[in-house]
């Protein structure tokens, strides 16, 4: 084939390579090639923003750590983390995520909190051809939930989850209900919802399996503002542990009246999830909020380090406090976690700029991070690496700032988290 | 059963005292007010904000209620009273508006805390009366229906028996000849808001004690109201609080049938309403008893 240089190729060509060395080729250049982009997506505003309200810090704490790039296979990259608010919509998140892959075409995605947030925007992942890595939701509501089989080969390429599912709750609540002397008698409260009913069905069997019995009235409705019933039932069968998984005002409202009703004096464990991850759940429940059991999937007293930061987890809950004057939550390791298994997977991979290399990298990715050692080798499925749940309890502080102290009670999911306090009986 | 008919009357009380306000908006300035539920939060917030000065309650209830009667009447001012003035769409429109601005404006401000006022009162959000057959009633639930009781005898005595009242009436059913009579009709009906307003401190507090709020609880309080002033019906405000006993004992009954028919069967009640009130199923009953009675 031959080729006719004409004058108007030739002009075009010229200017090409003109505008390239005019616009300076560390821009033009680094920014298309050199540089990471990391997607991350997590609820900032809107009735999931609990979540998200420590997600700024975090990114700050990662952007100081990665301000100079990092090395990757003998190359310098600067990183780009592009940090988006879902405002607690499901919708949006996946719009979110489109929009950060086609238009700034990030190498990366990461997505915290909730269903809502991380649902959507692994499935445009997914579909796109692009890693994407989450936490902080039961593996197995992301898993089955996007339609994985039980026993069939993981349908996903691209997206990978790690975190608590049911069976971590399970052997934390065996473990925190072993500790103080009950009539092993189980009052649930679930929502008719994604947790609710993954809970209901996965763990229920197992806790009357383990030799409690359970008594359930029923899923409820999320906006339910008159408990009678639930509380009549639980008051007859005499329950002495307490279960639920609600919001946080309707937990407010259910237990101010059971308390009305006697049943507070009753229950000995009050086991709460998903309301009481953070202080300000459990100070809005005033006197009622003493010694409320809870369990948190991040604890500072977790001994590790993020590898990302450098930062230990009472380093960055101290920092978080000094520089916001808020008590520390449990969201903090956890988002910076998945910061530093994002950068354990883009280092894991060949070439960190190939979006194949780096989902080909992350099924046997043994990742350090803040919140432990996130591995995909020992999953529970191809594409899920376990997360510990660990027994805690919200006891009255003794001295500083704030009014509850978040106390390490069960290690079972994690033995090297210190055990630092002894569960309270609740109506003591 | 005893027990259940009083926590559902008990409830029934907390439903017409959040949607008192919302029903005197629309029965004296035919404004169905979407930002009911983001004002009620906006003044627990306040409430909220006091009681951590170290203002008692009550006091904060009445700080309170004076601060929202001010900006019930500023908003009338800037906004209600323009939007009025195009249509029915408008006014529903700008309220919708208001509320997406406070609930977003409250979460900026105040942040994603759930909060409650329980704290500021010690046990009474959790005491209760022991009545015999151990049957066991909240304190705070009975104080809320007296004052939601309290309140609705307030509106109507005022309504009827006060020459404000009376401008209020005149300045609803016929503003141009109201204005004519000589009645500030603009001042009226910014006194009018500055009232809705002001009774939702009292929703805002028993909300407030009853459970926790965060910046965007304002839609849920909205719609039991709204549920609860479409049952009833308007005309008197005592009607508001048959809508909401009817709306709370058909809650209660569905959750007594399934624990999931506690919203079911309020909904229900609602839709059954609503159809019976439109005129086309009006008529349809009509004439299949005409038909029955010719048959």
């Amino acid at each position: 084939m031959t080729r006719t240089l004409t004058r108007r190729a030739a002009l075009a060509t010229g200017g090409a390579v003109l505008g390239a060395f005019t616009l300076g080729r560390s821009q033009a250049f680094a920014q298309s090639s050199r540089t990471l982009k990391i997607g991350f997506i997590s609820p900032i505003s809107g009735p999931l923003a609990g979540f998200g309200q420590t997600d700024g810090y975090v990114l700050d704490q990662a952007r100081a750590a990665l301000a100079d790039g990092v090395t990757i296979n003998g190359t310098a990259y600067s990183v780009d983390l592009l940090d988006r608010d879902t405002q607690s919509d499901p919708s949006r998140a996946g719009q979110l995520a489109r929009d950060l892959i086609n238009n700034d075409a990030v190498d990366l995605m990461i997505a915290v909190s909730t269903p809502e947030t991380i649902n959507p925007v692994s499935d445009a992942c997914e579909a796109a051809g692009v890693p994407c890595i989450s936490t902080v939701m039961p593996w197995e509501a992301w898993y089955f939930g996007r339609g994985a089989v039980p026993g069939e080969e993981s349908p996903f390429n691209y997206t990978f989850h790690f975190g608590f599912g049911v069976d971590e709750f399970y052997q934390a609540y065996i473990s925190q209900w072993d500790l103080i002397e009950t009539n092993k008698t189980v009052g649930v409260m679930y929502p008719n919802d994604a947790d609710g009913n993954a809970i209901r069905a996965v763990l229920v069997p197992k806790l009357v399996e383990a030799g409690y019995e359970v008594v359930d009235p029923g899923a409820y409705e999320t906006g339910t503002t008159d408990f009678s019933s639930q509380i009549a039932t639980f008051r007859a069968a005499g329950i002495e542990i307490f279960n639920t998984f609600p919001i946080p005002p309707d937990f407010a409202a259910f237990w101010r009246q059971a308390a009305q009703q006697g049943l507070h004096r009753q229950v000995k464990i009050a086991q709460l999830a998903k309301t009481g991850l953070f202080p300000a759940d459990i100070e809005a429940l005033g006197g009622l909020g003493n010694n409320m059991a809870s369990a948190c999937y991040w604890h500072r007293d977790f001994p590790y380090t993020s590898p990302t930061t450098g930062l230990t987890g009472a380093a960055l809950c101290d920092g978080y406090e000094a520089t916001t004057g808020n008590q520390w939550t449990q969201q903090l390791g956890a988002s910076l976690s998945a910061i530093d298994v994002a950068m354990a997977a883009l280092s894991a991979a060949g070439d960190p700029k190939d979006r194949d290399s780096v989902a080909a990298a992350l099924p046997t990715l043994r990742a350090d991070s803040i919140g432990g050692i996130v591995d995909f080798t020992a999953g529970p499925v191809k594409n899920v690496a376990h997360g510990p749940i660990i027994g805690t309890q919200w006891q009255a502080a003794e001295e500083g700032d704030h009014q509850f102290d978040y106390v390490v009670t069960e290690n079972a999911t994690d033995p090297n988290v210190p055990i630092t306090g002894e569960l309270q009986a609740y109506n003591a | 059963m005893m027990g259940l008919v009083i926590s559902a009357a008990l409830l029934g009380g907390y439903y017409a005292i959040l949607a008192t306000g919302l029903a005197f908006m629309y029965s004296v300035m035919n404004i169905i007010n979407l930002a009911h539920g983001a004002l009620i939060v906006l003044a627990a917030y306040g409430l909220y904000v006091l009681g951590t000065q170290g203002i008692a309650l009550p006091v904060g209830i009445v700080v309170m209620s004076v601060a929202m009667f001010a900006f019930g009447m500023l908003l009338h001012k800037t906004v209600l009273s323009r939007a009025s003035g195009g249509g029915e769409l408008l006014p529903l429109l700008a309220t919708f508006g208001i509320a997406i601005i406070l609930d977003n404006l409250m979460f900026q401000t105040f942040g994603a805390d759930n909060l409650s006022l329980a704290p500021f009162v010690g046990d009474l959000s959790w005491a209760s009366f022991e009545l015999p057959g151990d049957i066991f009633v909240g304190q705070l639930s009975v104080y809320i229906l007296v004052a939601a009781l309290i309140i609705i005898a307030l509106i109507e005595t005022l309504m009827r028996r006060t020459d404000l009242g009376r401008r209020i009436q005149a300045t609803s059913q016929d503003r141009a000849t109201a204005s004519l009579l000589g009645i500030n009709t603009g001042r009226t009906a910014a006194i009018a808001t500055g009232i809705a307003l002001a009774t939702g401190v009292f929703a805002a507090t028993a909300m407030g004690l009853r459970s926790a709020w965060g910046p965007y609880s304002g839609s849920a309080q909205l719609l039991f109201a709204f549920e609860a002033v479409v049952i009833g019906g308007i005309g008197s405000m005592w009607r508001v609080l048959i809508g909401a006993m009817i709306l709370a004992f058909a809650q209660s009954i569905g959750a007594a049938i399934h624990p999931q028919g506690f919203l079911i069967g309020g909904h229900l009640t609602f839709l059954i309403v609503v159809f019976y009130r439109l005129p086309t199923w009006r008529n349809a009953i009509a004439k299949f008893r005409q038909a029955r009675v010719q048959a």
